[in-house]
């Protein structure tokens, strides 16, 4: 089948590839900016595992094509997806405006951009407004995918939730999927409205056992209880399972942080609210800057002067991105004393030298001990397997001051103070 | 007390001069209606208002004309106040029975002026400890303020009594809504009572580790003040233990005595520095003005300056038949010497201004209500009169009974904003707000316009029992500003602190003295340790302030 995919998010670029490689003939609209030259250059745009190479095999093999976001599907196109970010709502609505300048054409629009609870139905109406008679579905069609085994999520669904009203438009997604959906068939379908809320839901659960535990980790602090052995005993507990219990400085990245946010927007706008959201939120913005407060007491409140190591930026391990992530408040917090920062992270220091630009007091070293040398203090902020099992014996003798600060809770406090450190985790 | 004369028989043969010519015209005046001067002259307004800035003065529902008008600014001549101003914007000691200067007007000079510095660094210090301001202020709204445990500060209470808390609780309250617009408001506080009255209402709903404390003292000897942050230090301490942490953390103290801060433990980076130049109640312009900073940012902060710096040029420059802070004076001069008026009400039609009344109350009663003259002479003539004020609004259910039907004479600033709620924080609430607006400005217009015109501005009500008649004939001024901004309301403060100056050189006292409020504070000290069974007085006391302390201890 003939599909064209707009946009240059993670999911379209995973879509795109992922749906030539079944078979269909994929026409991939990018607009302007980083994304769109590494992948024409043929560099990771993302640090997806296998998802360049999966982009220039299909490339290669004529079933996926680069065109311009800006234009329209040509005559044979059978679905277009809409994979923006966030924010890009006007740019989903153009993109529909100009598809209704062709009347006789039935399109099917696949949306899956988080964007606010509604919207997919929204865009249905503007194409009703313009063109009365014409028989074109919008349909929602939540990205699920995780960063990191992206690809493996869109090949082996464990479900695929569609928000679709037309019988005759969920035909056509469903065989779209087919060579996703073989031995039994994963679609869950409902209302647009519904699946959209499914995803927001989803993301709001997780993201509150991750601050329910970051609430216990701070009673556990003053407790004198280790949280990682309450952890594990919960985890034990098989109505609760152990994902998303692990306590830590925060959750970020684009996605996760994003859809929260719109999700207590959604809420808002309608009146309601949520006070749980909004205190899940709250409780996570607070713990990004839990060990700058734990440093902060160590020093007696006066950070001017010192330097601090830190040990990943990117929001987590596998990526390079530092959007939301707990670096950000970090950093900010720590110039704001005075203090200077030594920072190191296999993939996220272009973004954040884009992000901040140079300053005096940021320093990007190329390996972990270059960013601990000569420091009062150093932070493990993102859970990079290389960190696991460092020589605490040469780095503490690195440091100026033996402190480490675990972020992620990777070491064993027993071990690293019996090399001399001053260890700080969360709730332990 | 000797009896106050119409003519004083001291002074120059000038001042004597244009005293009793001033007399002249009262006794032309006195039995003139203002109803029938305005019916006389229907230009009436034209020639009796006057703008400057975002400013208009109407003054023409005073009892007065411009003969009269002309015999004032030749009083203004014979005491000198062309050179008197020239005194104040300089370095001299104006202050004479403390010696200092009174250069308020300096710390709203921009930083790029091109005014020569009064004495060497001036400037240059003022500058400096705004910028110092400024740092605390980006650092606070940026959320990087920490407190002792590393939590963001969210609340900061302002400790600090007199002009140290009347003028940034009033301008706070008057700019709410310039507040600067964040994620998460800052809470911003007041406490001024010595027996703790706000403090301990805001102990009970702020938390240790997220406030900031304020202690605002010129002094820094100020009693109430120290009470008042003593009960803050130990709130703090309870929680968060004591230590130098605590201090770096949780105390800024704005003086002119660093060794007194440094003495009480203000963290040295954390001291803002005023001058022994400013007195306090005109001290909102230095680092006093902090809680207005954290109110409006410093951008607004600056422009208050601007405003009060602009009246500042305008009241050094312009001649008095347009200078509005001499007719102020000269008005009021008019009013309490050649009417006999002894009480001013302060009516602003516009709840923003609710503590504007308590700041002129201090501005003009402290600063003039004196009865020595600069020679320590006794003065011969009535000086500051009675002052007292409230929201117009909420007056007009309280004490305008006595205003339009009482025995006593008694003059009005009315004040109001012609534009109001078209700032970007009122959006869709904002139409029912205007029409709410128009309402207290046609009450504003309605209420002056009876209060001068009496029955006259009644016309078809028919003949009135006795009990609902007006006789009208209250003199009154209205100050209207073009919005309230902290430019406007830096140039309206301004033109008040400058009346109150012209007015002290033609009564002849220094306004920037306040020997009247001392003693009380000192023989409060002996009292408190008879109360406190600490100490009996030195001399027996009388039998009023046993009987009270008796009371007191039998409870």
């Amino acid at each position: 089948m003939h599909l064209d995919v707009y946009g240059d998010t993670l999911c379209a670029l995973v879509t795109a590839a992922g749906l030539a490689s079944v078979g269909h003939n994929v026409t991939l609209r990018l607009p302007y900016g980083r994304v769109r030259e590494r992948v024409l250059a043929n560099h990771a745009a993302y640090s997806e595992p296998g998802l360049r190479k999966l982009i220039s095999s299909q490339n290669t093999a004529g079933r996926l094509n680069f065109s311009e976001f800006s234009t329209l599907p040509g005559e044979d196109s059978r679905a277009v997806f809409l994979a923006l970010n966030t924010g890009d709502e006007t740019a989903a609505e153009n993109i529909v405006q100009r598809l209704t300048q062709k009347p006789d054409r039935r399109w099917l629009i696949i949306n899956q951009s988080p964007f606010p609870v509604g919207f997919t139905e929204l865009l249905q109406s503007r194409i009703k407004l313009e063109t009365p008679e014409n028989k074109s579905a919008v349909v929602c069609l939540p990205d699920f995918l995780q960063e990191g085994s992206a690809i493996d999520g869109l090949r082996k669904p464990s479900q695929i939730i569609l928000g679709c009203s037309d019988g005759h438009a969920e035909l056509k997604v469903k065989e779209i999927y087919r060579p996703f959906s073989r031995e039994v068939d994963r679609f869950l379908v409902m209302t647009e409205r519904e699946a959209e809320f499914t995803k927001l839901t989803i993301t709001g659960m997780l993201v509150t056992r991750i601050s329910f535990m970051n609430d216990m980790a701070n009673l556990a602090d003053s407790l004198g209880v280790d949280i990682e052995h309450v952890r594990q005993g919960v985890a034990a507990d098989p109505r609760i399972g152990p994902a998303y219990l692990y306590p830590g400085v925060g959750f970020g990245g684009p996605g996760f942080a994003n859809n929260v946010v719109n999700l207590v927007d959604t809420l808002k706008a309608s009146g309601v609210g949520s006070e749980l959201l909004t205190e899940v939120l709250q409780i996570n913005e607070r713990q990004k800057d839990l060990l700058f407060r734990k440093l902060w007491k160590h020093y007696r409140t006066d950070l001017k002067g010192r330097t601090i190591g830190i040990w990943g930026a990117a929001f987590k391990p596998g990526t390079g991105r530092i959007d939301n992530a707990p670096v950000l408040r970090v950093l900010e917090a720590l110039w704001a004393q005075g203090a200077r920062v030594q920072i190191h992270d296999p993939e996220a220091i272009p973004a954040l030298l884009e992000h901040y630009g140079s300053r005096a007091d940021l320093v990007s070293a190329s390996n972990p001990y270059t960013a601990a040398e000569g420091t009062d203090g150093l932070m493990v902020l993102t859970h990079w397997p290389q960190y696991g099992s460092p020589d605490f014996e040469r780095l503490r003798q690195l440091m100026r001051s033996p402190v480490l600060l675990d972020g992620r809770n990777i070491y064993d406090p027993a071990t690293v103070r019996e090399y001399g450190f001053t260890y700080y985790g969360v709730g332990r | 007390m000797n009896a106050f004369k119409a003519i004083p028989d001291t002074g120059s043969t000038a001042i004597q001069q244009a005293w009793s010519e001033l007399g002249t015209e009262a006794r032309r005046l006195e039995n003139t209606h203002l109803a029938e001067m305005f019916a006389s002259d229907p230009e009436r307004f034209k020639t009796l208002n006057v703008r400057h800035g975002p400013m208009l003065l109407d003054y023409s529902k005073q009892r007065l004309d411009a003969a009269a008008l002309d015999k004032l600014g030749a009083l203004a001549d014979a005491c000198d106040l062309k050179t008197w101003i020239g005194r104040l914007f300089s370095a001299e000691p104006i202050n004479c029975t403390e010696n200092r200067a009174a250069m308020h007007w300096a710390l709203r000079v921009p930083a790029d002026t091109a005014l020569h510095d009064p004495a060497p660094g001036v400037f240059a210090s003022v500058q400096s400890q705004l910028e110092k301001m400024g740092g605390m202020v980006r650092k606070i709204h940026n959320g990087q303020w920490r407190g002792m445990t590393g939590e963001v500060i969210t609340d900061v209470v302002n400790i600090g009594v007199g002009g140290s808390d009347l003028g940034p609780l009033m301008v706070s309250r008057a700019l709410n809504d310039s507040t600067l617009i964040r994620d998460k408001p800052l809470g911003i506080h007041f406490a001024s009572s010595m027996d703790g009255s706000q403090l301990a209402q805001l102990l009970k709903l702020l938390k240790p580790q997220n406030t900031l404390f304020i202690v605002s003292s010129k002094s820094f000897t100020t009693v109430d003040t120290l009470y008042n942050a003593n009960t803050a230090k130990a709130w703090l301490e309870r929680s968060l233990g004591a230590g130098d942490e605590l201090m770096h953390c949780h105390f800024i103290g704005v003086s002119s005595a660093e060794q007194k801060m440094n003495d009480w433990g203000i963290h040295h980076e954390n001291q803002l520095q005023i001058w022994d130049w400013v007195g306090g109640r005109y001290s909102l312009w230095s680092c006093i003005g902090l809680p207005v900073a954290l109110r409006i940012g410093m951008i607004g902060f600056q422009q208050l300056l601007a405003g009060a710096h602009l009246m500042d040029n305008h009241f050094r420059s312009a001649p008095w038949e347009s200078n509005i802070p001499v007719l102020m004076a000269l008005i009021g001069i008019w009013n309490t010497n050649c009417l006999n008026i002894n009480a001013h009400a302060i009516l602003p039609y516009d709840g923003r201004l609710e503590k504007l009344p308590s700041y002129l109350e201090q501005l003009e009663m402290e600063s003039n209500g004196k009865s020595v003259t600069r020679d320590g002479q006794m003065v011969q003539t009535h000086t500051c009169p009675v002052l007292w004020g409230e929201v117009g609004p909420n007056a007009q259910h309280a004490f305008y009974q006595l205003l339009h039907q009482g025995t006593e004479v008694v003059t009005c600033d009315f004040i109001a904003p012609a534009l109001r709620y078209h700032e970007a924080m009122h959006n869709s609430d904002s139409e029912e707000l205007v029409r709410q607006h128009e309402l207290a400005l046609a009450n504003c217009l309605a209420q002056s316009r009876l209060l001068a015109l009496g029955e006259d501005a009644l016309k078809g009500e028919g003949e009135l029992p006795d009990y609902k008649r007006y006789r009208g004939n209250q003199p009154s001024s209205t100050i209207l500003l073009k919005e309230l901004s902290p430019f406007s309301l830096g140039a309206m403060i301004a033109a008040y602190e400058h009346k109150v100056f012209a007015q002290s050189v033609i009564w002849g006292i220094n306004p920037f003295d306040q020997w009247g409020v001392e003693m009380g504070k000192k023989i409060a000290t002996e009292t408190l340790g008879v109360i406190r069974n600490e100490a009996e007085p030195e001399f027996p006391l009388d039998s009023s302030t046993n009987g009270l302390i008796d009371f007191i201890k039998n409870q």
